[in-house]
């Protein structure tokens, strides 16, 4: 399998990005069509299978991330820090990220406790942010997970979630779906 | 209501929260979670709340309310002619708990998949980026090699003049060579002054001389554009003549 032109293009230009970069942009910048930067976009995932890149992408943006796999040599060489979350924290990341949006309600009454110390924990971590505010009483904000939590979990995508096994079997609306 | 056999101490820290323990309780006896009676749990659940007391009164509340829906529970299943129509408070139906309980089941498999994640540690990182600041296109490269010509030139100056110690001019003696040279000629420029390769102190004491020469009168000093050659010309004829 060649790489067409446009892909080598695509890759070329989220090289040298130093954040995600849309569809759009993308399009505009090579000056081919949104479908072509798709199937080039696509056609790069199956390149960078098994190599040390992967391509990351939330909604329509998109960078050039290491892959998981060589995440030790790459925090030995970048000197990182492991990222250290309590059980309590992972709880409330967990009902974010499979329910987003969601607000601080729903997150305490699906765990059951209070969630303001762990919800700012989150946020402090730059895992997870708000969204804007939803149109009920009180506005509450709705809470989402970040660019940077797909990157600390090494997921490529939100639809790359571990799926998990509820207890009466995977029950598919629960899934948050990302084309 | 028979007070069961104390449990062990049990912390927050054991615990995620109330659900968190009622799942225990499900998990221990190996209940199933979708047939389970709930009500039958409330005898456990209140036992292991009774060992909390050693808690604040706000972190223990979250664990009541769900024992007091337990204890209701159990109250309906022993008295059911006595309880309210349950369609009256949907909120508090043993299938309303047990959603619940489903629910916080489904997370916590998921907190855990996701800690799994986090603990093998394997991450994604990006290219971080400082951006390089390019310098500006079209410079000339003669120019370069020209700069460095003279900072050759200068390095080699200061090596000799080090070498030569113990220099004496006199000022005095400097004024009356260049009144001479000037005398001879219209014009000179500082750079023959100079002359190739001057010496610190015979730069000084050129310059001072001339400095000395301009306040008399004696010379004018011209430079006609920045770092451009310094010309020191002989004051004009008119000047001449005139008394001291």
């Amino acid at each position: 399998m060649t790489r067409s032109a446009v892909a080598a293009a695509v890759e070329a230009v989220l090289f040298v990005a130093e954040k995600p970069v849309s569809r759009s942009e993308l399009a505009r910048t090579i000056g081919a069509g949104a479908k072509v930067v798709s199937e080039a976009l696509a056609e790069l995932e199956d390149w960078y299978a098994g190599t040390g890149l992967r391509l990351q992408h939330e909604d329509d943006d998109w960078q050039i991330v290491t892959a998981p796999e060589q995440a030790p040599y790459v925090a030995a060489y970048l000197g990182a820090d492991r990222l250290r979350l309590s059980s309590a924290a992972l709880e409330t990341l967990a009902v974010v990220a499979y329910r987003q949006p969601v607000t601080r309600a729903e997150v305490e009454s699906i765990r059951g406790v209070n969630c303001d110390q762990t919800i700012y924990t989150l946020m402090s971590r730059r895992l997870i942010e708000e969204l804007g505010r939803r149109e009920a009483p009180g506005s509450p904000f709705e809470y989402g997970t970040t660019w940077e939590f797909l990157e600390c979990f090494g997921l490529t995508s939100l639809g790359a979630l571990p799926t998990v096994l509820s207890p009466e079997g995977v029950r598919s609306d629960d899934r948050v779906t990302s084309t | 209501m028979p007070v069961g056999p104390r449990a062990p101490d049990v912390t927050v820290a054991g615990f995620e929260g109330p659900l968190d323990l009622l799942l225990e309780l499900v998990e221990e006896k190996k209940l199933d979670i979708f047939t389970v009676r709930l009500a039958d749990l409330a005898d456990g659940y209140l036992a292991r709340v009774r060992a909390m007391t050693a808690l604040p009164a706000d972190e223990v509340s979250a664990f009541l309310y769900i024992a007091s829906r337990l204890v209701l529970l159990k109250a309906r299943s022993l008295l059911p002619s006595l309880m309210p129509a349950e369609e009256d408070e949907d909120l508090d139906t043993e299938e309303e708990l047990r959603l619940r309980l489903i629910e916080y089941a489904t997370t916590k498999g998921r907190a855990e998949a996701l800690g799994d994640r986090m603990r093998a540690g394997e991450r994604a990182f990006h290219r971080e980026g400082g951006t390089v600041d390019l310098p500006p296109k079209g410079g000339d490269p003669d120019a370069l090699a020209a700069a460095w010509l003279k900072v050759l030139a200068l390095t080699r100056r200061t090596d000799e003049a080090v070498e030569v110690p113990g220099e004496r001019y006199s000022v005095e003696q400097r004024t009356a060579e260049i009144e001479a040279l000037i005398a001879e000629q219209p014009a000179v420029t500082f750079a023959t002054l100079l002359g190739e390769r001057p010496t610190l102190g015979y730069a000084i004491v050129t310059f001072i001389a001339l400095l000395d020469l301009y306040r008399r009168l004696v010379i004018d000093i011209t430079q006609d554009e920045l770092f451009g050659e310094i010309r020191i010309e002989r004051k004009g004829r008119r000047m001449e003549g005139l008394p001291e």
